[in-house]
């Protein structure tokens, strides 16, 4: 018998497949809500933590060099606007800033090419029994967890580079490229190792988008007589261009929050920026982790604000970035999203 | 909108409140709790110390004693482990490394059960009830990376500067005239410091304050300090940690716990002369820690705060430190209470943990006697 429509809710009155129904509609309904209110709930716990370090530091935060929690054992406290911190307590957060954004810029400067190059090379020129495992291959490196790739940096990559590449560089003098560290810790090492990470995202996504393209157009230009080069310049690199722009707004995203990987790459340094491209730094994910431990020795609690508050700053900056990514590919419908975190 | 749907956005907001109001809870690590047969004994016989009212005795249940926190006291407490749990079958202890303010917060927190720092409490941990228990005295070395330079010498103001960025050749004038006769390399100076919330760091950066006094204004002294910007700085975790990131690095220097000694010296590292107060370059062994803790020694007060860098005396090296043992006198339950105090006092007995044989392999030094009283009668506080 096709079912009724819906039966009103008075229960026991039911029949068993409206009961279902039911069932299933609230289920479902519970489902769709709970994401949305964990992240109202993180937000709002988040914020709450970190509005005394707002408070406290106010515009300093983001104008201020420093990030120095102070010291517990002065006999004298620090008070701004009515909040506690240790004597000596300044909390800026200029060099993570610079630190985050610089690092994922070059890895993605770095990256971009190499995943799109590769993938239009994978997909077009390699002969099919060769593409399947690489591809597969591919994938298999995005899900390589990013304290590997950290261990890996700091135990081989890492002074493999500062022996074989930046010590012979160093030497010449040249400025940004004079100062290294003997374990290969650093902006460009730490830059690499996200361009590592953030390849295979790009790289698998434009594969899926290159082979999408529609066979019948690129047949068309080279029955006109381009080559397999200019064929890739006029037709495949524009109706890929948008959808490789929001897989590369995936991989800033996952640049910008990498904390495991950069903290152990990055030499930690606070409160200085780097003098060159091989010199130690840190970012604010690696900042939040690493500088935890410390923060909750904190008698007046001020520290865990602060980074809450580095945490929201980060929060907001991938937020921004990856709205402005969803409204630049929302121009193109007719290339398939990649798939995967944000979108 | 549908009651479908209302219904169950209310209870998953009401689930979401009572799941984040449900508070912090905190860990008690004791076993069983009820009445504690525990024998009123005194201390420990054949030890040094006179009469004490320390209740001790081997709990009725197996009691796990957690701890957490200094990396320089954590080799000497994975040693005592064995012989505690032989002279009271029910305790056994559980260190973990991770830095003393871990150590701290830990303790603090109920983490653990009780927490191990080089640094002392500082003013409000002490205010809020937490009571520091010193039960060995220990020091703190510095090592540097100039193969075929042995025994340099060094001053705390000169150190100040490596760690300030002032001085950043090891053939620097300043060093070379703390040094004479000895051909210095123009290796750079790599200076390393703990990257966690460490009481070496406390230590080292204490040392520094006292004789210098740029960074006392600039720096200070903490667990965690903001470390000036000197080039090529690296950072490291842990005792072991930092004699790894040295021996990578030529031209290194490093603030390292005297209980890594060894494995500095393994990996090829040297161990500075530091100046102590009176002038003399020492370096540290039995006689000039000896010294240092007896001119300071007379001065522990009651909470057991005690400043012992930099002392005066000659041939007193001058970063000496107790190691403390963090914990809070009200503990969840009587079983938990005795397990600690006994092993307070069986690390304090010179028949027991300090012997001279275990302090040896990590070459502390026992509790001065007259300090032991004051000991005891914190331990007697634990319940």
């Amino acid at each position: 018998m096709p079912p009724g429509p819906a039966a009103p809710l008075h229960p026991g009155r039911l029949r068993r497949g409206a009961r279902w129904d039911l069932a299933a509609r609230t289920g479902l309904s519970v489902a769709g809500f709970v994401p949305g209110l964990v992240l109202a709930f993180l937000l709002y716990q988040l914020i709450r933590e970190a509005y005394p370090s707002v408070v406290f530091s106010g515009t300093h935060f983001f104008t201020g060099k420093i990030f120095s929690i102070g010291s517990g054992y002065a006999s004298s406290v620090e008070v701004h606007n009515g909040y506690k911190a240790s004597a000596g307590a300044h909390y800026g957060i200029l060099p993570l800033l610079w630190g985050t954004l610089i690092s994922s810029v070059i890895a993605l400067a770095l990256a971009i090419p190499v995943s799109v190059g590769g993938a239009i090379l994978l997909v077009e020129r390699l002969p099919a029994r060769v593409q399947q495992p690489l591809g597969v291959f591919l994938e298999l490196l995005a899900g390589i967890p990013s304290v590997v790739f950290g261990l890996w940096g700091v135990v081989t990559f890492g002074p493999l580079l500062a022996r074989d590449v930046y010590k012979p560089i160093a030497s010449l003098g040249i400025p940004w490229l004079s100062t290294y560290t003997a374990t290969g810790q650093g902006l460009l090492t730490a830059s690499l190792v996200l361009a590592a990470m953030v390849v295979p995202i790009i790289a698998a996504t434009t594969r899926e988008l290159v082979r999408s393209v529609p066979a019948t157009t690129k047949e068309g230009a080279w029955a006109l007589g381009l080559t397999r080069s200019e064929t890739v310049k006029a037709v495949t690199w524009p109706s890929i261009r948008s959808g490789v722009l929001a897989a590369s707004l995936l991989g800033w995203g996952r640049a910008l929050g990498e904390t495991m990987a950069v903290l152990m790459i990055s030499g930690y340094k606070l409160d200085a920026y780097p003098h060159s491209l091989f010199d130690t730094f840190t970012t604010m994910a690696a900042t939040v982790a690493g500088f935890l431990d410390s923060a909750l020795q904190d008698p007046t609690g001020m520290a865990v604000h602060a980074l809450a508050e580095v945490g929201i700053v980060l929060l907001v900056v991938v937020l921004v970035t990856n709205f402005l990514g969803r409204l630049i590919t929302r121009r193109s419908t007719t290339v398939a999203l990649p798939v995967g975190r944000g979108v | 909108m549908h009651k479908a749907t209302v219904i169950p956005l209310l209870a998953a907001t009401a689930a979401l409140a009572a799941a984040c109001g449900g508070g912090g809870s905190h860990a008690g690590s004791g076993s069983s709790s009820g009445t504690s047969s525990s024998a009123t004994t005194a201390v420990t016989p054949g030890s040094g110390s006179t009469t004490s009212s320390v209740k001790t005795g081997n709990p009725p249940a197996p009691v796990t004693v957690t701890e957490s926190g200094s990396s320089l006291l954590y080799p000497f407490l994975q040693e005592l482990v064995t012989p505690l749990s032989g002279a009271y079958s029910n305790v056994k202890l559980e260190p973990a490394a991770g830095g003393s303010g871990k150590g701290i917060t830990d303790a603090t927190n109920g983490i653990t059960t009780i927490g191990g720092s080089d640094a002392y409490l500082n003013g409000a941990e002490l205010s809020s009830g937490l009571m520091n228990i010193p039960i060995a005295v220990s020091a703190q070395d510095v090592f540097y990376n100039l193969p075929g330079v042995k025994n340099l010498k060094l001053t705390g103001s000169v150190l100040a500067q490596m760690y300030e960025g002032k001085i950043t050749t090891w053939n620097a004038p300043a060093v070379a005239q703390l040094n004479p006769g000895v051909t210095l390399p123009s290796t750079k100076v790599v200076t390393i410091h703990r990257s966690d919330s460490s009481g070496d760091t406390f230590l080292f950066s204490g040392f520094l304050s006292k004789t210098d006094s740029t960074w006392a204004s600039q720096v200070g002294q903490n667990t965690t300090v903001t470390w000036p910007a000197a080039p090529g700085a690296l950072t490291a975790n842990g005792n072991p940690g930092m004699v790894q990131a040295c021996a990578k690095v030529p031209g290194c220097v490093a603030y390292i716990g005297i209980s890594a000694q060894s494995e500095a010296l393994a990996a090829n590292l040297e161990e500075a002369q530091l100046q102590d107060k009176s002038g003399q370059f020492v370096t540290a062994n039995s006689t000039t820690i000896g010294n240092a803790v007896k001119n300071a020694a007379g001065s522990v007060p009651s909470n057991l705060v005690a400043d012992l860098l930099y002392s005066a005396g000659t041939d007193s090296y001058p970063i000496v430190n107790f190691e403390y043992i963090i914990v809070k006198p009200t503990q969840p339950d009587a079983n938990t209470a005795l397990a600690i105090r006994d092993f307070l006092t069986f690390a304090t007995s010179t028949s027991g943990g300090s012997t001279p044989a275990l302090l040896a392999k990590e070459n502390f030094q026992a509790l001065p006697s007259n300090v032991i009283p004051k000991v005891d009668a914190a331990v007697a506080k634990i319940s």
